[in-house]
């Protein structure tokens, strides 16, 4: 075992560090709220995501022959932790470059490589993910809006719901039925969302400017050619690519920084050396601790080639708990401090903890798979 | 980074797991708050697992704490082997008993012929102890339980170059890493039990509530693990102030599931599960108790004088 980082990896975080230093401005917290969906981080993505291209911080980790530094799984999530515990300032594009970007280099026909990926490695190009419904969320393979073959267009007809980023991306990677009712029977395709047909609502939520739409698709036609593998086995494309990503982002990065600004508050006023305060704050220190020590196991894992299994649930769940200890805990006892105009940090930390157990996958599902594959526990009748 | 275990870690988890199997079950019929193996302590001797942090450092301490944890007989590995070597000539005897001044309430492992370490916050001390100072008490607790008497510590020998600050930290380390070990065999034995186990006409680990609530335990296990094992790794004091707050806390957690589960066999002393829960009832709030370990950490992480 070693728990040190190597001092490649450290050196590599810093330049990660000193590209935000340097390209973040003084009041970049203010701005930005840490929220990667306000108007201004998501302007301000476009600018930074194509500085990152230029520095190779962009797709580090993507294979050489498409642009990347052909780089490992540990830099990928040591550059994954530094851009989220910064309020994320790659907006939505971080979509793109963890797995829309390897979908198109797994997938992907030469005419979308050439034209998705060009626009992903220049940061230019930004995608919303057209997965649940109305009746299918965590039951996603209930999914019911259509895609059919009309001469040379597929057309779509359906809804989508909880679709972060819609109301700015350029393009939606849509699960859309296209036989059956199952599985089998699911297709994946990539629609402009500039598309006739298309009407986008956003709905205003408790989780951060635009993180939430409705998307109607109403006889959307697009071309043949714009399903990405092959029709009626989109289940296996999307449980492929997003094996790696199950994990999720390392939100716990943001959470932790929020813990720390706490405690500075708390010693400014007076309050840190409360026996109570003291010791929740180092159970959540434990607890962030522990989900870090299991994702970073789980990305070691991946480095080593191991198939993605229950231990990505486990980290998962760990985070689930970790960013709610965190989120009790500033309620208890940060309450006064929980508005963005006061403290955007704590603020925006305290939002993000309040969605983790929802968001990419809701934690029971973790738990679900955590039994059904780790314990080997019998089906429900 | 790596956080698997390397080969010669791996080697070491297997060659205990191979020695220790002998020793997975009690004889059908023994009815008992503890039991003790005496060829299992030679055994372990002979092997030179005692040393086991001279040869592999401290990883190897905690892996071989885990796997003794995970078996039903009362052994004392965990002082032996983090703190033995740390307390001079001539080699103290085991079992080594842990204790902080005052000495006025029972003590786990402590023996006649074994050695008793003590921390009052200034000084830790070593009395090596007579029969005569040790009265065994009775407890529900699966450890063999003593109350020191007639010891004057203001005599005993203290302990160079052991600090309370590194005697607190290998207590810490111990104390995690034997819940991650008996917490691992009493969710263990509780997930074999409900998917066996047929109520409603089906298997009670079919059931999505037991599944949750042992699969939340899963997480608590392998977390306190890995803190575990880092902190030995480390020999940072704030790492196994962490370990151990994090671990005495699931280790309600692990004791309420693992027998809500079982109804009424788990509340027998023939069925195994209380070798393992009323060992982490007892560690729960050795040392303090989660609290004290978290503000333990706290003092490390954010000192009060910045």
């Amino acid at each position: 075992m070693d728990f040190e980082w190597s001092e490649e990896h450290n050196a590599y975080r810093q330049r990660i560090k000193d590209v935000l230093a340097k390209n973040l401005p003084p009041d970049w917290g203010d701005k930005s709220r840490y929220d990667n969906g306000s108007d201004y981080t998501v302007a301000f993505s476009r600018k930074f995501c194509p500085i990152l291209a230029k520095e190779g911080l962009l797709i580090p980790h993507w294979p050489k022959e498409y642009g990347g530094g052909g780089l490992d799984a540990w830099h990928h999530w040591i550059l994954n932790e530094e851009m989220w515990g910064a309020g994320e300032p790659r907006a939505y594009q971080y979509m793109s470059i963890n797995w829309v970007g390897p979908a198109f280099i797994q997938f992907g026909t030469a005419e979308q490589k050439e034209l998705h990926l060009k626009g992903i490695t220049s940061g230019t190009i930004s995608y919303c993910q057209g997965f649940s419904e109305p009746n299918a969320g965590s039951d996603l393979a209930a999914l019911k809006t259509r895609a059919e073959v009309r001469g040379d267009k597929y057309v779509i007809n359906g809804s989508k719901i909880w679709t972060s980023a819609a109301s700015f991306a350029d393009y939606c990677i849509l699960l859309a039925r296209t036989g059956g009712s199952s599985r089998a029977g699911i297709g994946v395709f990539v629609v402009p969302m500039k598309s006739p047909g298309i009407t986008v609502r956003v709905i205003p939520s408790l989780q951060g400017a635009r993180a939430l739409h409705e998307v109607f698709y109403d006889n959307v036609e697009i071309p043949l050619s714009n399903i990405l593998g092959e029709q009626d086995k989109g289940w296996g494309v999307v449980t492929q690519i997003l094996a790696n990503e199950r994990i999720g982002a390392p939100r716990y990065s943001l959470t932790w920084r929020g813990l720390d600004r706490g405690m500075e508050l708390l010693r400014a006023n007076g309050r840190l050396a409360d026996p109570e305060v003291r010791a929740r704050a180092a159970r959540c220190e434990a607890s962030l601790n522990a989900a870090r020590l299991l994702a970073l196991q789980v990305i070691g894992g991946r480095v080593k080639g191991r198939p993605a299994d229950a231990e990505t649930n486990i980290a998962r769940y760990a985070a689930v708990c970790a960013d709610r200890m965190v989120c009790e805990f500033m309620g208890d006892f940060l309450p006064e401090y929980l508005f963005p105009e006061k403290e955007p940090l704590l603020a925006a930390a305290y939002k993000r903890t309040a969605s983790i157990g929802i968001a990419a996958g809701a934690a029971e599902v973790q738990l679900n798979l955590i039994s059904r594959n780790l314990l080997r526990m019998p089906r429900e009748a | 980074m790596e956080l698997d275990l390397d080969a010669d870690q791996t080697a070491l988890a297997q060659a205990l797991d191979s020695m220790l199997s002998k020793y997975a079950t009690v004889p059908v019929g023994k009815a008992e708050y503890f039991v003790q193996n005496e060829q299992l302590e030679r055994d372990l001797g002979d092997a030179g697992y005692f040393d086991v942090v001279r040869d592999m450092g401290p990883v190897g301490g905690v892996l071989l704490i885990e796997a003794v944890a995970g078996v039903p007989w009362s052994v004392e590995v965990a002082a032996s082997a983090l703190l033995g070597s740390a307390l001079g000539e001539p080699r103290a005897r085991r079992p080594i008993a842990l204790a902080r001044a005052p000495l006025d309430t029972p003590v786990r492992f402590l023996s006649g012929g074994g050695t008793l370490v003590v921390s009052d916050g200034k000084a830790v001390r070593r009395v090596d102890l007579t029969f005569a100072q040790v009265t065994p008490v009775e407890s529900q607790f699966a450890y063999p339980y003593a109350l020191a008497k007639g010891v004057d510590l203001g005599k005993a020998a203290v302990v160079n170059g052991l600090s309370p600050v590194e005697f607190q930290r290998l207590w810490q380390l111990g104390i995690a890493a034997e819940i991650v070990g008996a917490a691992g065999k009493a969710v263990d034995i509780a997930v074999e039990y409900v998917k066996a186990r047929v109520q409603f006409g089906r298997p009670l680990g079919s059931f999505q509530v037991i599944q949750h609530r042992l699969s939340e335990c899963a997480m608590l296990h392998r977390g306190a693990r890995l803190l575990t094992r880092r902190a030995a790794w480390s020999g940072a004091a704030v790492d196994a102030a962490m370990a151990a707050s994090y671990a005495q806390e699931a280790a309600a957690r692990f004791i309420y599931e693992t027998h809500q589960f079982h109804g009424a066999i788990g509340l027998t002393l023939e069925y195994p599960l209380h070798y393992f829960t009323y060992r982490l009832r007892r560690l729960q709030g050795e040392l303090g108790g989660a609290s004290h370990q978290s503000r333990a950490a706290a003092d490390v992480r954010w000192p009060l004088q910045a």
